[in-house]
């Protein structure tokens, strides 16, 4: 075991000494000019039909309603996991220790997501809305709930936003699973959720 | 830029003689000998050095003289130096950069006394333009490759003109050679964001009779390359045929461009196949004067 | 074989040609359209470039800090020098977790370092879950596009492959069918895994953190399931700030299929309560191309694959010609520093015709660095003795007026005069599918002469 660590240790040293022999001299680092990327367009507009691009739907809706709307559009989902307050439909109980692996036949997970971004309908979702992390990606239907308010322009902006978050994990979520691996034929349903509704509140 | 396959096989046969017969020796005694006599162009007079690539002036002569009666007819004085070969381009594209270097100065002495350098292909003016870098950046070297221009971009750029007087009823699909669109900056490219602009576009779209054809793909390239032509044969093929079926899909009757290399390979797959197209250099359809 | 060779051989079948050139075209056409919709994109590329850069000369000390951040969050950091180290590191984290089932999702670098044989070897398997990098593990063949790594498959060859080996019914390539299927197969892959090896699309050094995109939701599928997450990257994944994701993950996703962004950006700062995150930062020869200041930006790819989609080389040749982990033109800049003498014939696969140059979302000047890879090669790997002596009396005929005239004389007389069996052998690789042109009775020197004379 030490010599392995040693070992290690010498990559380490390695690599640091020949960057340091090898690289350029220092350059500057560029100053964003945000405003090259300025557009006078509508961001909730614009947020939606990327989210359709992206193969996902979505709606704007009361939050008194969601449950009801959710009742509608998933009649059959039985096993539902809800890692919000603002809907009731969840069926199983879970918290943070949960182990992943039981989430495996879920039919739908409800989670809230903290910001939008306009440009390309991807919506931020940290472990603090899901509780468990794999929730997202292991069920069959995504749903996630977004304050309106809360849509920006563009990643720059985003990750603006995001910047002072805790950091544990977190992702950007862009509509369903998807792959276009076989013949460049779009098929939407690969490993993670099957469809994803974004609930505009 | 052809020099590297058509002096391939040139060469190649040359050698096969030599072997079989002895006959041809191209050694250092008889090379120094012939470089005694290094003759420059001085006359002060001077003010655009007509630069005819050697693919050109060997195998395409009418290209050269079209070039020449265009640029005259514009009220231009012209200068051929007459000592001129080659740019280097084939070497420097194959590797041999470090051997082209003679070819190089020599096109500095040829033309270092001239305002303008231009010349009917885009490839060789973007070498001048770009590698001769590996040359001592003398004062020469540096108005050279700042003064050397396409035919096209001097035109158009240089003497302001873009209604040439030219009539040509016919179908014409433009190709856009990669080293004069992306090299020179001759137009914009599919690929890159931004306004649409074309220098030959805008020479042809005052071509009276002309219909300047739409394209499937606008700016792919021909897959000449040089020596990429002979070395990846199968490749450079393909990527011929598919341009010319384009042409052929798009109801063209008559593929042009600014650079002749990419037109002789065009041309000598269209040729092989026997298919329904003509091959001319843009120099030669604005110089025509068919009537509509 | 060299590209010429193989890329031949890819060309017997003219039909498939086609197809995979248009598979791959109308991927670029998506990305020419989601680049259009960008305000600024051209702004875009410049920044993404400029920062790159600017890691490239501070890329110690960006790794000393991301080390520093990741440590703070309870990341293991492992760093390797070389392919062998790197599978080393990871062998001894499997061992330490009596690992037998590993699931791993997309990593152009594990695919350098060759880490799949050598896992393998150990008795330990290694599911890539990624479907097209499944389909060509299954076909036991390595990935021909580094975005999509099956391209050069039909779907009736994934039809036959997945009935052989996932037990499928026969679909006629039917691809909802097949990836439903696939689903299944992986979905208990993933449940099952001991440890998951992900790649890293940016690791930003204020946050020590990695992040990972993918469409299918494999890389998080892994990840979330297994004990033990284990991310591959090399040096130059850093980037200075996270911020700086604003701007690379804007480009990555329209350069590489068009998309606005991955479905699955995950960004990975903890492992998660009750189990492990490595990362291992590896070498393998980065250290050495950023010394070579011609061949260094080449450092700033982000393996989007837009070079191969607009490459018309590659679009015709097929990712498999160009036999190196990383194919088309970035692979044709970077392989021969690896290895100039198995990769020499690369820089030599393309016209330079530059598109590669305009569509890589971090400006690499990709065709210039394969016209300077060309003259070290010239200088450093034997040549062939024809080209050599035949470009070598060309530089001494050109440079020689007198000389050259006359070579274009008699040049042009053997054209001319010279019978059909000569000219078109097979020798002459030119005629073998065109024509040469006509050759005319005096070239342009004479006709000048003779004009000046007369008038």
């Amino acid at each position: 075991m030490n010599g392995t660590k040693k070992e290690i240790k010498m990559g380490r040293e390695a690599i640091l000494q020949s960057i340091k022999k090898n690289k350029p001299e220092a350059l500057p680092m560029p100053i964003i000019d945000e405003s090259a990327f300025y557009e006078d367009i509508d961001l909730l507009n614009a947020f939606k039909s990327n989210i359709a691009l992206v193969g996902g739907t979505i709606k704007e809706i009361d939050v008194a309603q969601i449950d009801n709307e959710l009742k509608t559009i998933y009649p059959k989902a039985n096993h539902i996991v809800s890692a919000t307050s603002k809907s009731t439909l969840g069926t199983i109980p879970f918290s943070k220790e949960t182990d992943p692996h039981l989430f495996k036949d879920i039919d739908l997970a409800i989670v809230e997501g903290e910001i939008g971004v306009s440009e390309n309908g991807a919506v931020w979702v940290s472990n603090t809305n899901s509780l468990v992390r794999a929730l997202p990606f292991i069920t069959n239907d995504l749903v996630i709930i977004l304050n309106k308010s809360k849509i920006c322009i563009h990643m720059l902006h985003a990750y603006d936003l995001i910047k002072d978050r805790d950091r544990d994990f977190g992702v950007f979520i862009s509509g369903p699973s998807k792959t276009a691996d076989i013949e460049q034929c779009l098929v939407v349903g690969a490993h993670g959720a099957m469809s994803l509704t974004v609930l505009l509140i | 830029m052809i020099i590297c396959s058509v002096y391939y096989i040139i060469l190649q046969l040359f050698k096969n003689k030599q072997e079989r017969t002895g006959h041809l020796r191209i050694n250092n005694r008889v090379i120094s000998y012939l470089a005694c006599k290094k003759a420059i162009n001085n006359n002060k007079r001077m003010k655009v050095g007509l630069f005819i690539p050697c693919y050109i002036n060997q195998l395409y002569p009418q290209v050269g003289i079209a070039t020449l009666e265009l640029l005259e007819k514009l009220g231009v004085d012209v200068y051929y130096p007459k000592n001129q070969t080659c740019c280097g381009q084939p070497l420097g594209n194959s590797g041999y950069e470090e051997d082209s270097k003679g070819a190089c100065r020599l096109f500095v002495e040829n033309f270092k006394s001239y305002d303008y350098i231009v010349g009917p292909s885009g490839s060789c003016i973007y070498h001048v333009k770009k590698h001769f870098d590996i040359l001592e950046q003398t004062q020469d070297v540096i108005n050279v490759r700042n003064n050397a221009y396409e035919l096209c971009e001097f035109i158009v750029k240089i003497l302001g003109r873009t209604d040439l007087g030219a009539s040509f009823p016919h179908k014409v699909g433009l190709h856009k050679s990669c080293h004069g669109l992306r090299g020179l900056k001759l137009g914009s490219c599919s690929e890159v964001m931004g306004d649409h602009y074309s220098t030959e576009e805008d020479l042809l779209n005052n071509v009276k009779g002309l219909e300047l054809m739409s394209l499937n793909r606008k700016d792919e390239c021909c897959g000449f390359g040089g020596t990429f032509s002979v070395f990846e044969e199968a490749i450079s093929t393909k990527m011929g045929k598919d341009r010319i079926n384009d042409h052929i899909d798009s109801n063209v009757e008559v593929i042009t461009g600014a650079d002749h290399s990419c037109l002789m390979h065009l041309e000598g797959l269209i040729n092989r196949n026997k298919q329904p197209l003509k091959v001319m250099h843009i120099a030669e359809i604005l110089n025509s004067q068919t009537q509509v | 074989m060299n590209h010429a060779k193989k890329a031949e051989i890819f060309n017997k079948d003219e039909a498939k040609v086609n197809w995979h050139d248009k598979a791959l075209w109308y991927v670029r056409e998506k990305r020419d359209n989601s680049a259009h919709k960008v305000q600024g994109w051209e702004y875009l590329r410049e920044l993404g470039s400029a920062i790159k850069a600017n890691v490239l000369s501070n890329l110690d000390e960006y790794l000393i800090q991301f080390e520093t951040n990741a440590q703070k969050n309870g990341i293991k950091v492992h760093w390797a020098s070389n392919a062998e180290e790197h599978n080393n590191i990871i062998n001894s984290i499997l061992e330490k977790h009596n690992a037998k089932k590993v699931v791993k999702s997309k990593s152009m670098l594990t695919e350098e370092c060759h880490l799949n044989p050598f896992l393998e070897k150990k008795g330990i398997e290694v599911i890539d879950t990624d479907l097209g990098e499944r389909i060509v593990q299954l076909a036991k063949e390595p990935p021909s596009h580094i975005v999509l790594p099956a391209i050069h498959k039909k779907k009736e060859e994934v039809d036959v492959l997945f009935q052989e080996h996932l037990g499928t019914k026969p679909s006629q390539g039917n691809p909802e069918y097949l990836v439903s299927e696939a689903r299944k197969h992986l979905r208990n892959k993933f449940l099952n895994a001991d440890v998951a090896i992900t790649g890293v699309n940016f690791a930003p050094a204020d946050t020590g953190g990695v992040v990972v995109c993918t469409n299918e939701g494999n890389a998080d599928m892994g990840v979330h399931l297994a004990k033990v997450h284990i991310a591959c990257m090399g040096i130059e994944k850093i980037i200075p700030k996270e911020k700086h994701l604003g701007v690379f993950l804007r480009l990555l996703a329209r350069s590489a299929t068009g998309q606005p962004i991955t479905t699955y950006s995950s960004h990975f700062n903890k492992p998660d309560e009750g189990k492990e995150m490595h990362i291992v930062i590896v070498d393998n020869g980065r250290t050495e191309q950023l010394g070579r200041e011609d061949f260094r930006a080449s450092l700033h790819c982000i393996r989007c694959g837009a070079c191969m989609n607009t490459c018309p080389i590659y679009r015709r040749s097929g990712g498999h010609s160009y036999d190196y982990a990383i194919p088309g033109p970035i692979g044709s800049i970077l392989s021969p520093g690896k290895d100039l003498k198995k990769h020499s014939s690369l820089p030599f696969a393309s016209t330079l015709c530059g598109s590669c140059s305009n569509v890589c979302p971090v400006k690499i000047n990709i065709h210039e660095q394969l016209y300077k890879w060309r003259q070290v090669i010239v200088k450093e790997q034997k040549q062939p003795i024809v080209k050599k002596s035949v470009l070598k009396i060309a530089g001494v005929v050109l440079s020689k007026p007198k000389l050259y005239g006359f070579a274009g004389k008699s040049a042009r007389f053997v054209l001319k005069h010279a019978p059909r069996f000569m000219i078109y052998n097979k020798l002459n690789a030119w005629g073998k599918a065109r024509d040469l042109p006509e050759v005319k009775n005096e070239n342009f020197d004479e006709w000048y002469k003779k004009r000046n004379k007369n008038g």
